[in-house]
């Protein structure tokens, strides 16, 4: 028996959970929230400290986090718990998962960077013929876009370009700093496209200061923090998700609660893991899972952190004019833009993030002692430096299953993740980093370094596929509104339905399609079909 | 504490005042003011053996020295910072620092014939010749460079994270420095 009747669950509390309870609760569905982790209080949880008072004086303790390699000492307290909620992956083929537990999920500590996909990652496959194109296309979520970027307050510059489409932006007109502006002009000449950097505003623009109190103030929403969910339980009359079994995480006391309507917000493999986790008579693969793709499929983006690092020579010694250092920008993909056969030795493209001012590190530079102290007093606030995000393709191959044996602190079979970066990726890091130095080069920048060294899949914390949509249910789990193929009450809307990613950064798509999936399913329970 | 952290604590105390009349209530709870671990006593080595630590200070006054008054490896403690945070380090790193410094100290005792922590500027220098090598992503094929390029990273960082950097950053600014947001234990 429900406590109080709901009308839907949802899982996870983040960019998708978030935002399917702002736009379910202000429209007068009753919402039940189940989310794995605690409730955070800023007041009460969050201190000044000065790196020396840490216990490891910044270092982290040594082995705490094997995969996170975002974790400072300061914010450790914030990310997962590694030994009690472990996974695997082959040994020669890392993969690192970076999990937040915490009412707001990711988007308490997301980079904001908010851009639209194009027709280029929506139709890839009439594009290039490689993949699945999306069962969407721009023009279906672009009204969506429209009112998810004025709700996190979303800056930037339109520029009227294919690949990177217009958004409804808070425009940034600052005027660029020399560095940046002699980077755009070089950039520029080898026909490049440079524009301003496209981001949420505001420090924090997370669930649970934009989405969340705005559903709660409705009386629609209820939130259960520390509810670890284990199974999705199966009407074996119908074939419809109708339970959810949950753990709460302190007590570890087993809770069941009727579900009419599943909402799945756990995050990509989180929602997966879930699904491959609730088998039945009916979905003895999975839930979901006639097609047999479920957990695969899985994708990212790659990233090449400061793929090159340089300095603006007239900014040593701190000399130059004022506005000669500052700022950043952003650097679309640009490469195989044009239909049929690629130009490149790889397929799709790459996009850069740049910025002016920083201190390189002192790993950098083959001294020691005064002259390093020398060397760094010289360069401090003189740095250029780069960062690639390329497309990773999905593969079959790559994907989520459960481990046989591995369990997490709570009983619950834990995953097993396979990705590895192909020749395909690599040829495009190299291609970025040397496109990059000769940027750099033409720009008067003096490279100190560039390489091409991928960080491992799972890293740039943008997995993506797994659950992905598509016109055919057999070839797709679910269909062009995140609604399972097989389960008509079971929506999943976070990363896994992407069947192709693109370069741009995917939290500013998962709201849009979780509002337009939130919107579809209030009309079709209007309509009576769910 | 040692010599210079209590003429510091001296200086700041507002001992030699009168002592204020305090009347606390007995419902109300008082903000005490209080310091890390390090403020009081010395830090017990465990890991690495004494000459192993004795290469490591030498080393680090090389990479770190003190410069313009400014507080170095030395004044830092980062020595005896590493010697505790190696020691809870995963073996592989472990490995790396101890045979890093037996190695380094054997090439001293081999062309000096004396220990590396005995050697002037120098000839400390040309045993860190190494670290003259270009930067590459991945760590240098050599053991020795890349001991001594995880070292350099190393002592630069638990330098300037230290309480001395702090108090040097700190000294004639209004503000303080090197604050930043904790997240406490969330549960």
């Amino acid at each position: 028996m429900a406590k109080f009747d709901h009308d839907v669950v949802i899982i996870g509390s983040g960019a998708s959970g978030g935002m399917a309870a702002y736009v379910l609760a202000q429209a007068g569905v009753k919402c039940l929230m189940l989310e794995a982790g605690p409730m955070v209080d800023f007041t009460r949880h969050r201190s000044l400290k000065a790196v020396y008072d840490l216990p490891f004086r910044g270092f982290g303790e040594p082995g705490r986090f094997p995969h996170i390699t975002q974790a400072s000492e300061f914010d450790a307290n914030l990310w997962i718990d590694e030994k009690k909620n472990p996974y695997s992956h082959p040994e020669n083929d890392p993969y690192y998962w970076v999990r937040i537990r915490l009412l707001g999920g990711k988007t308490l500590r997301w980079g904001r960077a908010s851009w639209r996909l194009s027709d280029y990652e929506f139709k890839c496959k009439d594009h290039d013929g490689w993949g699945e194109n999306w069962p969407i296309s721009l023009a279906d979520l672009a009204p969506f876009y429209d009112r998810v970027e004025p709700l996190i307050r979303v800056s930037g510059r339109n520029e009227g370009w294919a690949q990177m489409p217009d958004g409804k932006l808070l425009a940034d007109e600052s005027v660029d700093s020399l560095s940046i502006q002699r980077f755009n002009a070089s950039a520029r000449k080898l026909g490049v496209p440079t524009t301003k950097p496209r981001r949420a505003t505001g420090t924090l623009a997370s669930s649970v200061n934009l989405l969340l109190p705005v559903a709660q103030a409705t009386g629609n929403l209820t939130i259960v923090p520390n509810a670890i969910v284990r199974e999705l339980g199966v009407d074996p009359k119908t074939g419809l998700v109708n339970a959810v079994h949950y753990i709460d995480r302190r007590s570890r006391r087993e809770y069941t609660v009727p579900a009419k309507v599943l909402l799945l917000g756990a995050s990509t493999l989180e929602s997966a893991r879930l699904l491959l986790n609730s088998k039945s008579r009916q979905f003895p693969t999975g839930l979901a899972n006639t097609s047999g793709v479920l957990g695969r499929y899985l994708f990212d983006q790659f990233y090449v952190k400061n793929t090159v690092t340089a300095l603006v020579p007239e900014a040593r010694g701190g000399k130059g004019p004022r506005n000669l250092m500052g700022g950043a920008g952003y650097v679309p993909r640009f490469t195989n833009l044009k239909p049929g056969k690629p130009e490149k030795n790889y397929l799709r493209g790459w996009a850069w993030d740049f910025g002016s001012g920083g201190t390189p590190s002192p790993d950098l530079f083959p001294q020691w002692g005064a002259e390093l102290a020398q060397t760094m007093a010289d360069v401090q606030g003189a740095g250029f430096a780069m960062t690639t995000m390329g497309e990773s393709l999905p593969r079959y191959e790559h994907r989520i299953t459960i481990h046989p044996t591995l369990r997490d602190d709570w009983g619950i079979p834990a995953p097993h993740i396979e990705q590895r970066y192909t020749e395909n990726e690599h040829n495009m890091a190299k291609d970025a980093m040397e496109t990059g130095v000769a940027l750099c080069q033409g720009a008067g920048f003096e490279v100190l370094a560039a390489h091409a060294q991928m960080v491992p899949p799972g890293e740039s914390i943008h997995e993506l596929g797994t659950c992905r949509m598509g016109a055919d249910p057999k070839k797709s789990v679910l269909n062009a509104y995140n609604q399972a193929h097989d389960v008509r009450n079971l929506f999943v809307l976070d990363g896994g339905a992407f069947p192709s990613g693109g370069v741009q950064n995917p939290t500013l798509t998962i709201m849009a399609l979780t509002m337009r999936a939130s919107e579809y399913l209030m009309e079709q329970k209007k309509q009576g079909k769910i | 504490m040692n010599r210079r952290r209590l003429l510091q604590t001296i200086a700041a105390s507002p001992a030699l005042l009168p002592a204020q009349q305090v009347n606390p209530s007995p419902d109300e709870s008082a903000v005490l003011k209080a310091d890390s671990p390090d403020a009081a006593g010395e830090p017990v080595r465990r890991f690495f053996s004494p000459a192993q630590f004795a290469t490591l200070g030498a080393l680090a006054e090389r990479i770190a020295p003190s410069i313009g008054g400014r507080p170095g490896a030395k004044e830092a403690e980062a020595a005896a910072f590493l010697d505790f945070l190696l020691a809870s380090s995963p073996r592989s790193r472990q490995g790396l620092y101890q045979r890093g410094l037996d190695s380094l100290d054997r090439a001293a005792r081999a062309r000096y014939q004396k220990g590396f922590a005995e050697l002037g500027g120098a000839e400390a220098d040309a045993l860190l010749a190494p670290l003259k090598t270009k930067w590459t992503y991945t760590a240098p094929a050599d053991p020795q460079a890349a001991f001594l390029r995880a070292a350099k990273a190393d002592i630069l960082r638990a330098t300037a994270n230290s309480r001395a950097a702090a108090e040097a950053n700190a000294a004639g600014r209004r503000r303080a420095t090197g604050l930043n947001p904790y997240w406490h234990v969330i549960d």
